[in-house]
């Protein structure tokens, strides 16, 4: 499944780029953060509960930062392993300075999910993976806003 | 008077005693069933026994890089775990039925090293309860490597396309051209030749009640398992198991009572017992496998899905149809559980019910990363006769012809039978023309122009199709030699023993495997028959047990063929008995056999009825009082019989040979009625004709032929495995694979005609597969009333507003 959209925050590049690769930032984004392991600036963990159906799904994620062109370019890979599914995603955003102020970035992201889970498809998992992304951008929006503010 | 009756015909009066074949005897069987007294796999329970269930995997294809069940071994109650790796020691992989490539393929009954579809077993966790060994497969940790998959068979062999074995260096597993007659001398002589690039028969399954399962027992002082299964092919599961296992056949004892329908679904079910008998043989316990419904949608033997490409038909201009030259691309999925045996069995009917002597077809079948095929009811041919079929309407449409005169004119004749096709089977009788006009009388034909203005008045439009299945039965297991020219198997048989017990009993054992289709009850009519007694004198033992004597190498109920092998082995038995009868009463009497007769439980001299000996008496003479009877005199009165068919091996050279002994025709009439604003159609009426040969219990047939009409008009309207691209199966469970229900069904007419067949003891065919008739009346339907051309066997609702926004743009 491939998601993709473009956001423009009212905020500086390197604000918007620091806040995206501070992983305590990020975890407060995510949906359903129970807790958050950071390994080195590389590599974090989190175990989450992705509002999915009755009760959610419990997921362990793994995140590798791997590829990096700063102020503007990074690739994650995501692997997630819980009950019922198995996720792979690849998601990279690049960053850019927007027309009319502050920052642009365009972001894609190439999801699969394995398991019974997977096999809802995608006409089901599509607008919960659309619902939670809002649900991150909006979060990642009031991120940096607090970090713009606090400078 | 009408041969149509309908389903609400009024009960048949029953008869007592004489000619007990050809009534509607009530199904001894059911009052068990319907009182849930029946034995199923799944209530049968031993002490200290462990539940199984299987990890499976979540993706279509990956390495397996690591496999830890320490966790799940460590909670309280599991009692072990199996994983692939120990399969690889403890067991060789199956047998292989295809030549090469397919045959060079390592086939495990866990997975080894590597997964290849979604949902394949990968690890087996045992625990106290079923729940609990659900719970524990969760904290088996395994890791993949995910890889590539390749879903569509189209893809399969291309050059990109990911290997599911490298064994086999590709996705090939076996290709083979099959060409009778000479195409190209049919294509000089044709006024036309039709071209269609592409047809699409889609993957679905039959749906049994009951799930597969298992209760395995291993017995460690004479090292047998007793293997309680709902298998339907306990001889084929026999040959798979034992080389793998490296045991004898003696050693595997298959026993089962009630089987929950079966549709050949539950013929490979061997992987699973394989993993079931290791577990039960390492852990010292009884196991208990039932599967869910879930994973048996996800793993459990789909039916073959089949592309037809590059059709070309030769014909005249009057709709004579001349030959047909096609490509058949069969996807497999992951594994040849039963495969490539489809890449013949569609042989066993080559031209359908048409006249047609050049055919050629170049089949070719691959795997993908889907669960694995395997027989489902009409297997093989279902796809086949469903390709002849549509080319039918296709060339009607193209021609602009009536697709009644087509099929008239181009229907093999009754005078014609017994017809031997361009490949050598041999049909043995029928009269589709017959069936045709009683089908078309049943749903009212001359009144469909009149329906059809009524319809485009209301804004819908309306059609009706024709479909029909050629339900060929008795294989012969020879044809597996044009798969593989190195496979010694050939013929067929089935036994039955029947016996006259102490008290003047008779006993009847059946080597088969009824799943529902009445077996106790026509084997009774058959034996009373003979004996001339009353019905209720005949016992016929439930279900199956391989253990006693009472089976032979192709034992089992599958490819429509009891009411041949099995009701012929009954018959022989008991005329063997019955000449036993007459040697003892011929000795107590002390009078020639041809002065008694059989008459009210027993035998006696034709001129003097007091003279009376009954069967009781035979039965305690022989079994308890035989002291000073002749020593010459050989009567057991316990019998047994073989019935092996008149087969020959066939041609490997030529792919020639009488495949299949038997064919019962199915033809079918659908008509629908459709809203082109949505594409919502409903099935307005709709009408079976069926011709099985004589039948034994005309309303076990009536009722497999609507439950073939259910199987149809699901595959039709509602059921497909829809995998996406990663290979997901998007329809695993009963909200997305909808199966008919009672208020699914249209309403049905049903008619018969009894062509006796003329190569088999008692004239009958075996039957119950005639569903694919349907599915082809449907899509011929939806063309008659869209005109646009079907190309599809699945034919949902969206799929017909799709065409009709296609027609229109």
């Amino acid at each position: 499944m491939n998601v993709s959209g473009e956001r423009v925050f009212d905020a500086p590049r390197d604000v918007v780029w620091r806040v995206l690769n501070d992983p305590e930032s990020m975890a407060k984004t995510m949906p359903g953060v129970e807790s958050f392991d950071i390994h080195d600036d590389r590599r974090w963990t989190a175990n989450v509960k992705i509002p999915l159906g009755l009760g959610g799904l419990k997921m362990k994620v793994d995140m590798e930062k791997v590829e990096e062109r700063e102020p503007e370019f990074a690739k994650l890979a995501v692997k997630g392993h819980g009950v019922g599914a198995m996720m792979n995603m690849e998601t990279s955003f690049t960053l850019g300075d927007a027309p009319e102020g502050g920052t642009s970035m365009a972001w894609s992201a190439d999801v699969k999910i394995a398991g019974p889970v997977g096999s809802m498809g995608q006409r089901v998992l599509q607008p919960i993976v659309n619902q939670q992304v809002q649900h991150v951008l909006s979060a990642l929006d009031a991120q940096i806003q607090q970090a713009t503010q606090s400078e | 008077m009408s041969e149509a009756s309908t389903t609400t015909v009024a009960p048949e009066k029953v008869e007592l005693q004489k000619g007990w074949g050809g009534q509607s005897v009530k199904r001894r069987e059911d009052k068990r069933l319907l009182q849930g007294e029946g034995v199923f796999v799944d209530d049968i329970k031993r002490h200290g026994m462990g539940y199984l269930h299987f990890v499976r995997s979540p993706y279509a294809h990956a390495h397996i890089t690591r496999v830890d069940v320490s966790a799940a071994e460590a909670v309280e109650g599991v009692y072990g775990t199996l994983t692939g790796e120990e399969v690889a020691a403890l067991t060789d992989p199956f047998f292989q039925i295809s030549s090469v490539p397919g045959g060079n393929i390592k086939d495990y009954s866990l997975a080894v090293g590597k997964v290849r579809y979604v949902g394949e077993p990968v690890v087996a966790v045992v625990a106290e309860t079923r729940e609990l060994a659900r719970d524990a497969s969760e904290l088996v940790e395994v890791e993949y490597e995910p890889l590539p998959a390749v879903v569509d068979a189209r893809k399969a062999q291309d050059a990109d396309a990911p290997v599911l074995h490298d064994d086999a260096g590709g996705n090939l597993m076996w290709t083979g051209l099959y060409s009778w007659g000479d195409f190209d001398a049919a294509v000089a002589e044709s006024d036309r030749v039709i071209e269609i690039p592409q047809l699409h028969f889609h993957r679905f399954n039959s749906t049994p009640l009951e799930c597969d399962g298992a209760l395995v027992e291993f017995n460690r002082g004479v090292e047998q398992w007793t293997i309680h299964t709902n298998n339907q092919f306990p001889g084929f599961a026999a040959i798979m198991m034992g080389p793998a296992m490296k045991v004898g056949l003696d050693k595997l004892r298959f026993v089962t009572q009630d089987i929950g329908g079966g549709f050949g679904n539950k013929i490979t079910s061997h992987p699973q017992l394989v993993v079931c008998c290791l577990l039960a043989r390492k852990l010292n316990r009884p196991i208990q496998w039932t599967e869910w419904r879930t994973d048996f949608h996800l793993s459990m033997s789909h039916g073959n899905e089949r592309w037809f490409h590059d059709t070309q038909v030769a014909v005249k201009e009057d709709g004579t149809l001349l030959g047909f030259r096609t490509k058949a691309l069969d996807d497999a999925g992951a594994w040849l559980r039963y495969e490539p045996l489809g890449g013949v069995i569609w042989a066993q009917v080559t031209p359908g019910m048409y006249r047609w002597r050049h055919c050629e077809l170049d089949f070719t079948q691959v795997a993908t990363n889907k669960a694995p095929v395997s027989p489902n009811r009409g297997y093989s041919r279902m796809q086949h006769l469903w390709f002849t079929e549509r080319v039918i309407d296709i060339v009607a449409h193209e021609l602009g012809l009536d697709p009644v005169e087509v099929r008239k004119k181009n229907y093999i004749r009754a005078e014609e039978m017994p017809y031997e096709t361009p490949n050598g089977c041999v049909y043995d009788s029928g009269d589709y023309a017959r069936m045709l006009d009683l089908a078309l009388e049943l749903i009212d034909y001359d009144a469909i122009p009149v329906r059809k203005a009524a319809a485009k008045e209301r804004g819908k439009v309306l059609g009706v199709g024709i479909g029909s299945t050629l339900d060929s039965g008795t294989n012969n297991f020879g044809q597996s030699r044009l798969i593989n020219p190195e496979l010694q198997f050939s013929g067929n048989n089935e036994v039955a023993t029947v016996k006259l017990d102490i008290f003047g009993e008779i006993v009847v054992t059946l080597g088969t495997t009824p799943q529902g289709q009445g077996h106790e009850t026509t084997a009774a009519q058959v034996v009373a028959d003979i004996l001339n007694c009353d019905l209720d004198a005949v016992h016929v033992r439930a279900g199956h047990d391989s253990y006693w004597n009472s089976h032979a190498g192709f034992s089992g109920t599958y490819a429509s063929q009891f009411a041949v092998t099995g009701l012929s082995a009954v018959k022989g038995a008991t005329e063997m008995l019955r000449d036993e009868i007459f040697k003892l009463a011929s000795a107590v009497f002390s009078c020639e056999e041809n002065l008694l007769e059989l008459a009210d439980g027993g035998i006696r001299i034709k001129e003097n009825a007091d003279a009376f000996l009954p069967f009781m008496a035979c039965g305690a003479i022989i079994n308890a009082n035989n002291a000073g009877l002749p020593e010459d005199l050989d009567v057991t009165l316990n019998c047994r019989y073989v019935y092996r068919p008149p087969f020959q091996v066939p041609d490997v050279e030529t792919k020639t040979g009488n495949l299949t002994l038997t064919y019962a025709a199915q033809l079918h009439v659908a008509v629908v009625e459709i809203d082109p604003e949505t594409g919502w159609y409903e099935i307005v009426d709709y009408a079976a004709v069926d011709d099985c040969g004589k039948r034994i219990n005309p309303q076990i047939v009536e009722g497999q032929v609507m439950g073939a009409t259910a199987q149809a008009i699901g595959a039709a309207i509602h059921e497909v495995y829809e995998y996406d691209e990663d290979g997901n199966l998007l329809t695993p469970n009963f909200y997305d694979y909808h199966v008919p229900h009672a208020l699914d069904m249209p309403p049905l007419a049903t008619g018969a005609i009894e062509s006796p067949s003329p190569f088999t003891p008692l004239g009958t065919k075996g039957m119950g597969e005639g569903g694919g008739a349907g599915i082809h009346a449907v899509c011929a339907a939806i063309q008659d009333a869209t005109g646009v051309v079907v190309t599809t066997s699945h034919n949902p609702y969206q799929r017909v507003w799709e065409m009709l926004q296609e027609t229109s743009a």
